[in-house]
């Protein structure tokens, strides 16, 4: 993976200091077109859960106002008086409605190109100039398995490749948001890029899912670019609490290049968070030399609550957790790393402001009486 | 003869002042400024100069005291004082000089200046005369946009400044509008038909203090000033949620007036009855709908709406009351489930009453139900051709949507035809 910057400027000028970074940064996308298929890995449910948790769901982000809703105009909240299990029902159905809105796009490899051929007609030569398109719109068949068919004018009919059968399939049963004529945002280089500086990865990411299939090259070229840019520019928070943290972390797992997320959890102190990150790359691709140790302790971390910020009492349990986690941390710097230096340097940080709350949460516990 | 006669006449002639004077014959010959000159003090006593201006104005203008009474002498047709002394410098008069130490420096530079007659300012008079003019006619008061009030220049929905400061304290950040004000007329056996007005005013801070007060007086001004006074006197505190809107929906009434009042989301404004919209607006109430039925009057409609603020409950008394969780549920944020209020016991399902009001907005208009008015069609709707209209104009549903995505995509609205034929233009393009 390419990080190449290009015409970097910087006038010197009088005490003003004028800096003109390069438009176009050449990240080279990189889909799943390989030999290996992500599916089986992504969709299973150590996978899933781990990345679920790794997504860090803050609620107060999940359920907030958002102006592409169906909503023209607000509208006056609603009370009800609820009982204490009737509230815990709304909340049970809540915690539904946050899984469903952050349910992940799945991460599958490309399409294989049709090339089915139903017949070949030398006769029909002639008939025609044009193609004819044949399309079978009885309602409650599947897009997918809709039967799309072409006559060439050389007679041959076959079934129609992937860019004809969605733009029929756009056109006869639309989804909304969905274009027939691709969106210049992904098409023109320069207009994606312009909203990749921008740091606009939600909007595109979330437009990237309804205009093509998860299984479609350049929907997986716009979220393997989007997912590097966020990478290069450590943005991960601007995804956390969204649908998409899941598949770029198993992006970034996949190609061998979370270390920049593992630094990141390390410097913001998100140590059982690290752990998770080493159980996903065990799982994708099972190269940790302490994987034992690492399938004992990642079901140990999972049930526990989602740290949203840091808390000041922890009890002895947290602690224990919480130190096999940095023993972890340290053999995976040793062993596994690629920006050794650095995750050291962030976890000695870590190690000290832990050293703090630890003493911190005793001294609390012990002036409260043990309680 | 005649002639003859001026010519002696004019030979024999004697200066009169002579006689009177000591002084000899030849002194003629010199030339002075002054022709004519006396020693005998003589006054000017005109009309004009024997009183002060205000009387012989107010002899021109007086009403007498039935007329006064009666409201005569004032308003439009009244005769307006003009102080003749404006437009006027002194040192510049009829005849322009020149008065050093008086209109002009003594010594400009290094020459001594000294009196002398400049050129006639021949529009002087015509200047004065304009001046005068303008200041005769009865102006109408113009008021700007935005300190106008409900209607015209009156008063009532016009802002008259906070109240005035008791002792060491001042009203920071108080402000009060007139509600009401009106003239009162009653007949006595003593004085006979007297005049009174009476004000209503609502002062606030736009921070939960607000009050309302009375005022009685003689003249306008001082009603507003007493009601305004007394209305700072008699602040009550109201507790907004969320600084923006009540609590939650309520009835009140008051007389034969009764108001439905509903709490909204931000962003709806003061959708209510204009006082109650400036009692709002005092307390810092900014989103809220109300209904006024009945009685329309104002000072019914103050005080019902200021009683069933008062009893208002807060979201935790609510709960303290019902002993249940208040949960809020927000379109915006998908109907997630907010516990606003908790109590200190919660009650079981079993502990609730079969009969008990559960729904909020029931539990809070005390079991009252709002009318919900019918929504009757459009008076175009139920003409005879609207069908037809709609049927044809479903041709067209779309068009200015397409129009607009065509401008996106392409620039112009066209469509394949014109790049099929594109010797084929429109009678404007050619």
């Amino acid at each position: 993976m390419h990080k190449n910057t290009r015409n970097v400027i910087i006038h010197y000028n009088n005490l003003q200091i004028l800096a003109i970074s390069s438009r176009k940064l050449s990240i080279v996308p990189s889909l799943y077109d390989g030999e290996q298929d992500p599916g089986p890995k992504f969709f299973c449910s150590g996978v899933q859960a781990l990345l679920k948790r790794l997504t860090r769901p803050d609620f107060a982000k999940v359920f907030r106002k958002r102006t592409n809703s169906n909503l023209p105009f607000l509208k006056t909240p609603k009370y009800k008086f609820l009982t204490n299990e009737e509230l815990d029902a709304e909340i049970s159905k809540a915690n539904k409605t946050a899984a469903w809105l952050l349910q992940m796009p799945p991460v599958v490899k490309v399409h294989d190109p049709i090339n089915e051929v139903f017949s070949k007609d030398p006769a029909l030569v002639g008939y025609d100039s044009s193609k004819y398109v044949f399309t079978d719109i009885t309602f409650g068949v599947p897009n997918e398995q809709r039967l799309i068919v072409e006559r060439d004018p050389d007679g041959t009919l076959q079934s129609c490749d992937h860019d004809t059968r969605k733009r029929l399939n756009q056109i006869y049963f639309p989804i909304q948001g969905r274009k027939v004529k691709e969106p210049t945002m992904f098409s023109d280089e320069e207009k994606f890029h312009g909203l990749l500086e921008e740091e606009k990865y939600e909007f595109i990411l979330d437009r990237a899912c309804i205009q093509y299939e998860p299984n479609e090259p350049t929907y997986q070229k716009v979220t393997s670019i989007t997912y590097q840019h966020v990478d290069l520019k450590t943005n991960f928070n601007m995804l956390r609490s969204t649908r998409h943290f899941g598949p770029m972390a198993f992006y970034l797992t996949w190609h061998q290049s979370m270390d920049n997320l593992m630094l990141e959890l390390l410097q913001t102190g998100f140590v059982r968070e690290t752990v998770l990150l080493m159980g996903l790359r065990q799982a994708i691709h099972e190269d940790i030399a302490f994987a034992d140790e690492l399938n004992e302790l990642v079901p140990q971390i999972l049930p526990t609550p989602v740290q949203l910020k840091k808390s000041e009492n922890l009890s002895e349990e947290d602690i224990n957790l919480d130190n096999k986690c940095i023993d972890c941390v340290v053999k995976y710097i040793t062993k596994n790393s690629a920006m050794k230096s650095q995750q050291e340097l962030a976890l000695q940080g870590f190690r000290e402001e832990y050293q703090q709350l630890v003493e911190l949460s005793r001294g609390l516990r012990k002036a409260h009486g043990n309680v | 003869m005649a002639l003859k006669f001026f010519s002696l006449r004019h030979l024999v002639r004697i200066p009169i002042n002579s006689v009177n004077n000591q002084t000899p014959l030849y002194q003629n010959n010199i030339t002075h400024n002054l022709t004519n000159f006396s020693t005998s003090s003589i006054a000017c006593v005109t009309f004009f100069n024997k009183l002060p201006a205000e009387k012989l104005w107010k002899s021109v203008t007086s009403v007498s005291n039935a007329g006064a009474k009666k409201g005569r002498g004032k308003g439009a047709g009244r005769i307006r004082i003009r102080d003749l002394n404006r437009g006027q410098v002194i040192g510049v008069g009829k005849i322009n000089m020149l008065w050093p130490g008086l209109s002009a420096p003594v010594i400009r530079g290094r020459e001594l200046l000294k009196q002398h007659r400049l050129p006639d300012d021949p529009e002087r008079m015509e200047k004065l005369i304009k001046l005068r003019d303008s200041m005769t006619k009865f102006r109408r008061f113009k008021l700007s946009p935005i300190e106008r009030g409900w209607s015209g220049a009156k008063m009532p929905g016009r802002s008259i400044g906070p109240p005035d400061p008791v002792g060491d304290e001042e009203f920071i950040g108080f402000d009060t509008k007139v509600l009401q004000l009106r003239s009162l007329l009653i007949m006595k056996g003593t004085l006979g038909r007297t005049r009174n007005y009476q004000a209503m005013v609502v002062t606030g801070n736009g921070n939960g203090l607000a009050g309302f007060g009375f005022g009685r007086a003689k003249e306008a001004l001082a009603a507003l000033r007493k009601a305004k006074n007394r209305a700072g006197k008699k602040l009550m505190h109201f507790d907004i949620y969320n600084g923006h809107t009540i609590f939650h929906d309520f009835f009140t009434a008051f007389g034969k007036t009764k108001i439905f009042v509903q709490k909204k989301n931000e962003g709806y404004g003061l959708r209510c009855h204009r006082a109650i919209k400036e009692i709002c607006q005092a307390i810092g109430i900014k989103d809220m709908w109300a209904k006024v039925e009945g009685s329309g009057q104002l000072q019914h409609v103050v005080k019902a709406f200021f009683i069933g603020l008062l009893q208002q409950r807060t979201h935790q008394q609510l709960a303290e009351e019902k002993k249940l969780h208040l949960v809020e549920y927000k379109a915006e944020n998908a109907y997630y489930p907010t516990v606003v209020a908790s109590p200190s016991v919660v009650r079981t399902k079993e502990e609730i009453p079969r009969d008990e009001t559960l729904d909020f907005v029931q539990y809070v208009m005390n079991d009252k139900v709002m009318l919900r008015r019918k929504k009757f069609p459009r008076f175009y709707q139920t003409m005879p051709h609207y069908d037809i209209y709609l049927k044809k104009f479903e041709r067209y549903r779309n068009h200015e949507k397409i129009r607009h995505n065509l401008k996106t995509e392409y620039g112009t609205v066209k469509s394949f035809l014109n790049d099929k034929y594109p010797e084929a233009k429109s009678e404007q393009e050619a």
